[in-house]
């Protein structure tokens, strides 16, 4: 079905509210709920305290003092319809070095044997295509990401691992994921990032945005090394351009 | 520098201000206290604004030390507090002086105690906020619950006065709460007998609860079909059901996004009342519409701009 005729408004407590734009995960849907954020954001719309988008919907919260239910819910409707993807700025693509199988990618070789691929060809397809961010959230940074090739769909892992390092690139059903923060995990680990997607001590803690596109780099373990130590003296610049 | 030394810290003793805001949207949660109530109560006794830092304690407070002379109050769980050996009054603001030892005890009901120094509490914010986010290691003191020897920087001390909050106010933590519930956002996947459940029977405080969320255990809720949904924004007092028909009720420290099933959401001024429930104490639900919640809002704002009596006023 995709994307609604109206927009749901389902009541989230005394202080929020989702605003719902489709019933299923695609990129339409999503810009949708992108650019539906991004014009509350800019227009600074009265009574908005916060916002959380997310694959097919944005969560307002509000202070009912300042904006009434009826008055928020009328303002919305009238921005979901100018809310379309063209609305939104430019999108950006940020270059993720990943240092794929070995100690770091872990479990890379036996994903390879479960997709009856070679383990660089697995390193090689993963880092073949663009992904594109539907949201951040979760833990900290953490990107909701689509775009992995058909090829690598696999099930999740029997036993989830109760500890993942922070940066392990991960696949897992038709997504990829990159740990934040170190955390529980199903995906399998194909590599890991030297770059920190959540670090606290960071004036901007948070690497990726919703709407980014992420594209991986295969580097050495040697590379790894250098680009970690960089980020650890706070003088790597991840490398971005416009998608 | 004026500042306040740790001699004991207690099991989970944070810094919390009024919490974090914005950054949710980047799975950021907002942090801050836990009982929004007794938090704010505290700062008024000493004459603080409503966002200063103060300390939240939980089950076993902290004995610390004053460096130089200050106004404090304790709020919240029923702590024991002493000061320099001797007694001192809770829901009060009190008088210290330089080398005061202060003490909060094990609570004897509720969970989380507050203790506002005049002043506040002057850690360097992160994202705007001195909030202590433990999951993500941002915030409050080196963004990390405190240990015996840590010293902590206060702000100036403003002119305080005696005050106290008024006795009627001051909530009984060893009653059984009822907090109020509005529906959805994903009431819609679960079956009436499953909405039934939840306002029917009383729920169960288990030990697994913490700052991001209370895990209750009571009558199963019964799903339609399945407790996955497609993952979206989890809002305060989110009551996520997963497979097992058991609620969690999201709190401060919450997750931004989750894909489980929210049969309804804990409004904003019950929140605290859950936070204040021991694990094997129990609670109970009742359901209110969206316009219903928002008087109770406004009355429950009015009690707490009423509560305190100072000196000046009386």
């Amino acid at each position: 079905m995709g994307i609604y005729a109206e927009p749901r408004f389902l009541p989230c407590g005394d202080l929020a509210l989702s605003v719902e734009l489709g019933d299923d995960i695609n990129r339409e849907v999503n810009a949708r709920v992108l650019a539906l954020e991004y014009l509350i954001r800019q227009q600074s719309l009265g009574g908005v305290t916060e916002t959380v988008p997310s694959y097919r919907s944005l969560l307002v919260y509000y202070d009912p003092f300042t904006v009434r239910w009826d008055e928020l819910t009328k303002s919305l409707r009238a921005l979901c319809r100018e809310a379309r993807p063209e609305v939104l700025p430019p999108a950006r693509t940020v270059e993720i070095p990943c240092c794929y199988g070995e100690d770091l990618g872990f479990e890379l070789a036996a994903a390879a044997r479960k997709l009856g691929l070679q383990p660089d060809e697995v390193a090689r397809l993963h880092a073949s295509t663009d992904y594109y961010v539907y949201f951040v959230g979760f833990t900290p940074g953490l990107p909701y990401m689509t775009g992995m090739p058909e090829r690598l769909e696999i099930p999740r892992l029997d036993q989830p691992r109760t500890k993942t390092p922070p940066g392990s690139v991960s696949i897992g059903g038709i997504q990829c994921c990159i740990y934040s923060v170190e955390s529980p995990g199903g995906f399998w680990v194909l590599g890991r990032t030297p770059l920190r997607l959540y670090d606290p001590s960071a004036a901007d803690p948070i690497l990726l945005r919703a709407g980014d596109h992420v594209r991986f780099r295969m580097i050495s373990r040697v590379e790894y090394d250098a680009i970690a130590a960089a980020v650890a003296e706070g003088t790597y610049t991840p490398r971005t351009e416009r998608a | 520098m004026p500042s306040l030394l740790i001699h004991e810290a207690g099991p989970q003793t944070t810094v919390q201000d009024l919490g974090r805001r914005g950054s949710l949207r980047v799975g950021i949660p907002p942090s801050g206290p836990m009982d929004r109530e007794a938090f704010l109560l505290a700062n008024r006794l000493v004459g603080n604004a409503d966002d200063a830092a103060e300390l939240e304690c939980t089950l076993i407070g902290p004995r610390l030390e004053f460096a130089d002379e200050r106004w404090v109050a304790v709020t919240g769980a029923d702590m024991p507090v002493t000061l320099n050996g001797v007694e001192m009054p809770r829901w009060a603001g009190v008088e210290v002086e330089a080398g005061d030892v202060l003490r909060l005890g094990a609570a004897r009901s509720g969970v989380r105690g507050y203790l506002a120094v005049s002043g506040g509490i002057d850690t360097p914010p992160a994202l705007g906020s001195r909030a202590t986010y433990l999951r993500g290691q941002l915030g409050g003191f080196e963004g990390r619950a405190l240990r015996k020897g840590d010293c902590l920087p206060l702000g100036p001390a403003s002119g305080g006065a005696p005050a106290e909050v008024h006795e009627e106010t001051i909530p009984d933590y060893t009653v059984e709460p009822t907090v109020r519930v509005v529906l959805g956002p994903q009431d819609d996947r679960f079956t009436k007998r499953g909405i039934a459940a939840l306002f029917d029977a009383p729920y169960e405080m288990t030990p697994q609860s913490d700052r991001m969320g209370a895990r209750l255990r009571g009558a199963r809720i019964e799903h339609t079909r399945g407790h996955d949904i497609i993952s979206d924004g989890v809002a305060l007092g989110g009551l996520q059901v997963v497979g097992d028909g058991q609620p969690i009720v999201l709190l401060a420290d919450r997750q931004s996004t989750g894909g489980y099933t929210k049969i309804g959401t804990v409004c904003s001024f019950d929140i605290g009342r859950v936070a204040q429930v021991k694990p094997g104490q129990r609670l109970r639900f009742r359901q209110v519409s969206v316009a219903e919640a928002h008087e109770f809002l406004r009355a429950y704002r009015r009690e707490i701009d009423d509560a305190v009596h100072t000196e000046a006023t009386s």
